[in-house]
């Protein structure tokens, strides 16, 4: 068995999962009280009116069959109609999906930028009063919420200095680059300190270890032991934990979407509930779901590269 | 001799504590000549290593430094040297090897370029020669595949390949001096013959200086010129090996060559022997005299696992062990020996029910596991007990020595709660451990100390039958034969059965009355210890029995070629 094989097993593992997942959101949605058609129009509508529209949706069916339509259109790659837009769901995913995708890589990418670079100096002067500064601000970024600390960014780096724009998505890259960057920058002073302690005490563990005393004996200078020898072996633990957390960031976005007026999966997420657009809602949590599963899948591939001991 | 290579003069070493200065090394001398193995032997906590370290300015820790001292190396002292002249000495002149191959390798990164990493900082290669370069020394070392191994990682070999492997990065940097610092302790016998072996052809061929750090006397024995006996941090003894073994100087090295296992002639080791051996005939019934029922009885035993496997291929297994017969009498002790991987852990364990059987029987008492697993199980946990190698790992950390045997009396309940506390004092007094050591925990006590206890808490179920798994493997030397004396007197005093599994043959030899030689999941040979080792029918139990290293020099370690014999 070659080492990379299970990249071409694996997905067939997706198959129960996609399943699981389509049976779990199709039911949930179902028992939040409440009817799409008379939201949809409103409380003095007519019964025949509902009545219409229950059936021009399918919602008249019995429940087993609205899950096997689903299963089907699944099946076809289709996700139904949203009742609200009455558009196609997955079309209407696909406009959203951009900010959503764009804001996760940006934190990701910023998270990291900040974590391993501060993880490498303090954990290289474990004990003296850098590591301790550096120690000691990372505890705000995990004890502030995320929702406070973009009110924060947004006023001091939006209204008091303009730097960037308050809120909103933009048009062109840089435009787009430019009103994503205050919201990855709040996710990502939460995130990179959860990235920087597990890298800082990986690497203070890795520069004790007998592989760094074993270089040092062969006369290798430190920045080599540290970059070539403890760096490489300190990310292997830290790759699941970002993997996880890049898994909650999915969900995770719906507050900071709303916070700085994303147009992304978030905030359509929160309406397609409040409006009761079963297929909207289904949607979006199929989406979440295999994009989940699917971090995972790329954590697993990047933990065997990095880690040449690791089989799956 | 010829003028030194290296050459320390009084050199001293402090740690700084809560409570001052503590001289770890004091007024060391020591010379090195070139083309020279010095043997460093001593327990641990004796100094050996620390004084390597020292040379080379790697100390482990930022309270430990030199007090006093100079280390001259080509008329410099290194020890007034910056850090980065320091880098150029280390690897370059002073190169090292470690006890432990697995955790000195780095893991991630390929053996060859681990290699390579040296010759390009030192030797200022570029990437092609150094990879040239680095193929020849892998060849050197004795890889048989230099192309394909280049790119294998270290947890892809064995543990003989990965010391190759260590050997090979230190001399990529083209060293004089080779700091070994037990290279051969976590070694199968055979294997370390052959490490040793490559070391002495290295010696020759590059006219590398040595310096051999062991805590086996016939390790120094078989490879080294000049020894140096170290002991709480000072050299109590130096000098040519033969007129050391000859005729040595200090109490202390004495006693060292007195508790080596190989040594059969006098000294305290073998009178408990033959004690051992008279009560034995006394009041222990003979195999073939008395035609006792087996306390344990394995018939045909598979063990095997399974390997992973694709989703669609077929499963495979290895088999750990494969088709085993062996009775065991009440009262025998039996050693099982053989290299890493032989089975015999396995075959232990399945003995106490602790792990699955694939095919085959054993029963213990007239219980089979697989028949009345309950009855078989219930039996064994009351009547039979384990001791482990790691004395520290296998002892809970978070209970005292008193409270882990306390708890076994609990769970047993052979003993009234009442009286549970005398029976830890004599338990501890049983295997002559201090019994005002109860309220200690395991990383309060050195390594023998926590071997008793493990002993302690085996004897805690008033055993009949005791397994212990290499549990004299991590200890010194000298500790090594206090714990064996331990065995031997109480399996003389009590109706024990022992089963000693070790891959140190000289031990099994002075310990058991029968041995059983295991090999790739096979007995190869078994019969009565005196006959086994003094004529060995199988040629793999002569090529063990061969590659144990003699505290005698003059009998070679498996007879190398003679050109390669220093002395």
């Amino acid at each position: 068995m070659h080492r990379y094989s299970f990249i071409l097993l694996r997905p067939l593992q997706f198959v129960p999962v996609v399943f699981g997942v389509s049976l779990i959101t199709f039911i949930l949605v179902r028992m939040i009280p409440g009817d799409p058609a008379r939201v949809l129009l409103g409380a003095r509508a007519t019964p025949t009116a509902i009545a219409n529209i229950r059936a021009q949706f399918g919602l008249d069916e019995p429940l087993w069959l609205q899950y096997l339509y689903f299963l089907r259109n699944l099946a076809n790659g289709e996700m139904g109609m949203s009742i609200v837009y009455r558009i196609d769901v997955l079309r209407l995913i696909g406009t959203r999906i951009e900010p959503t995708f764009a804001l996760i890589l940006c934190s990701v990418v910023l998270s990291i930028l900040i974590a391993v670079p501060l993880a490498a100096i303090a954990a290289r002067n474990q004990g003296r009063p850098v590591d301790h500064a550096i120690r000691f601000v990372s505890t705000f970024g995990i004890g502030f919420p995320p929702f406070w600390l973009g009110l924060m960014l947004i006023m001091l780096l939006a209204v008091k200095f303009p730097i960037f724009p308050v809120s909103g998505y933009g048009e062109t890259l840089g435009d787009k680059l430019a009103h994503l960057a205050l919201p990855a920058l709040t996710i990502a002073l939460s995130l990179s300190t959860v990235l920087l302690r597990s890298l800082r005490a990986a690497m203070v563990d890795w520069l004790k270890s007998d592989v760094a005393t074993a270089a040092r004996a062969r006369g290798m200078p430190e920045s080599i032991v540290f970059w070539r020898h403890v760096l490489p072996n300190s990310i292997v633990p830290t790759i699941n934990l970002l993997a996880v957390n890049i898994g909650w960031l999915i969900g995770g976005t719906v507050v900071i979407e709303s916070i700085f007026a994303l147009p992304g999966m978030g905030q359509l997420l929160v309406r397609a509930i409040f409006s009761r657009d079963y297929m909207v809602v289904q949607g979006v949590a199929m989406v979440f779901a295999c994009a989940t599963v699917l971090v995972n899948f790329l954590a697993d591939i990047a933990t065997v590269a990095a880690d040449p001991r690791v089989k799956l | 001799m010829s003028a030194p290579l290296l050459s320390v003069r009084d050199l001293s070493v402090v740690v700084r504590g809560d409570e001052g200065e503590r001289t770890l090394l004091e007024r060391v001398s020591l010379d090195l000549a070139p083309g020279e193995i010095l043997g460093l032997v001593g327990e641990s906590g004796s100094g050996k290593s620390l004084l390597c370290r020292s040379l080379v300015q790697l100390l482990p820790s930022r309270a430990i430094s030199v007090a006093r001292g100079e280390v001259w190396m080509g008329g410099r002292d290194l020890l007034a040297l910056g850090e980065a002249q320091m880098q150029q000495v280390r690897g370059a002149e002073i190169g090292m090897i470690f006890q432990n191959p697995s955790s000195h390798l780095d893991p991630v990164m390929r053996v060859g370029d681990q290699i390579v990493e040296g010759l390009c900082f030192h030797r200022r290669l570029d990437r092609a020669a150094a990879k040239a370069e680095a193929l020849a020394i892998m060849g050197q070392v004795g890889f048989t595949d230099p192309a394909r191994q280049f790119a294998s990682y270290p947890h892809e070999f064995s543990g003989g390949m990965r010391q190759r492997a260590m050997i090979a990065v230190a001399l990529a940097c083209d060293p004089k001096i080779l700091i070994a610092d037990e290279p051969t302790t976590a070694l199968d016998v055979t294997i370390q013959a052959q490490i040793l072996r490559l070391l002495m052809e290295l010696r020759e061929k590059r006219g590398l200086s040595i310096i051999l750090i062991t805590h086996d006397l016939g390790v120094v024995a078989q490879t080294c010129d000049r020894i140096a006996v170290m002991r709480q941090g000072r050299v109590v003894e130096v000098g040519d090996k033969r007129a050391l073994l000859a005729g040595p100087a200090h109490p202390y090295t004495r006693a060292l060559i007195a508790s080596h296992p190989s040594m059969p002639a006098d000294g305290e080791y073998d009178q408990v022997d033959d004690q051992a051996d008279r009560t034995d005939e006394a009041s222990l019934p003979r195999p073939s005299a008395v035609p006792a029922r087996p306390l344990v009885e394995i018939d045909d035993l598979h063990i095997r696992y399974p390997l992973p496997g694709g989703l669609f291929g077929r499963r495979r297994s290895f088999s750990a062990v494969d088709g085993v017969s062996l009775q065991i009498r009440p009262g025998e002790t039996v050693g099982i020996v053989g290299e890493s991987g032989s089975g015999k852990s396995t075959l232990a364990r399945a003995m106490l029910g602790l792990t699955p059987i694939s095919d085959g029987h054993v029963s213990f008492d007239g219980a089979t596991l697989r028949g009345q697993p309950a009855v078989a199980l219930a039996k064994i946990r009351r009547q039979a007990a384990m001791v482990f190698q790691d004395p520290f790992n296998s002892l809970n950390p978070r209970l005292t020595i008193g409270q882990t045997l306390a708890e076994v009396l609990h769970v047993q309940g052979k003993v009234a709660p009442a009286a549970i506390p005398a029976r830890v004092t004599e338990l501890l007094e049983l295997v002559e451990l201090d019994p005002a050591l109860a309220g200690r925990r395991p990383r309060q006590l050195s390594g023998g100390q926590c071997q008793r206890a493990g002993i302690a808490r085996a004897l805690a179920v008033d055993p009949r039958l005791i397994v212990a798994d290499e549990c004299v493997a991590a200890l010194d030397v000298t500790i090594q034969a206090q714990i064996v004396a331990l065995f031997q007197r109480l399996v003389k005093t009590m109706d024990l059965t022992l089963v000693f599994i070790a891959h140190d043959l000289a031990i099994v030899r002075h310990l058991c009355e029968r041995v059983v030689v295991m090999h790739h999941g096979r007995i190869v040979e078994e019969g009565p210890c005196a006959e086994v080792f003094a004529r060995p029918r199988e040629a793999y139990t002569a090529a063990l029995i061969a590659a144990i290293p003699d505290i005698d020099p003059d009998r070679r370690l498996l007879a190398p070629p003679p050109e390669l014999i220093a002395c």
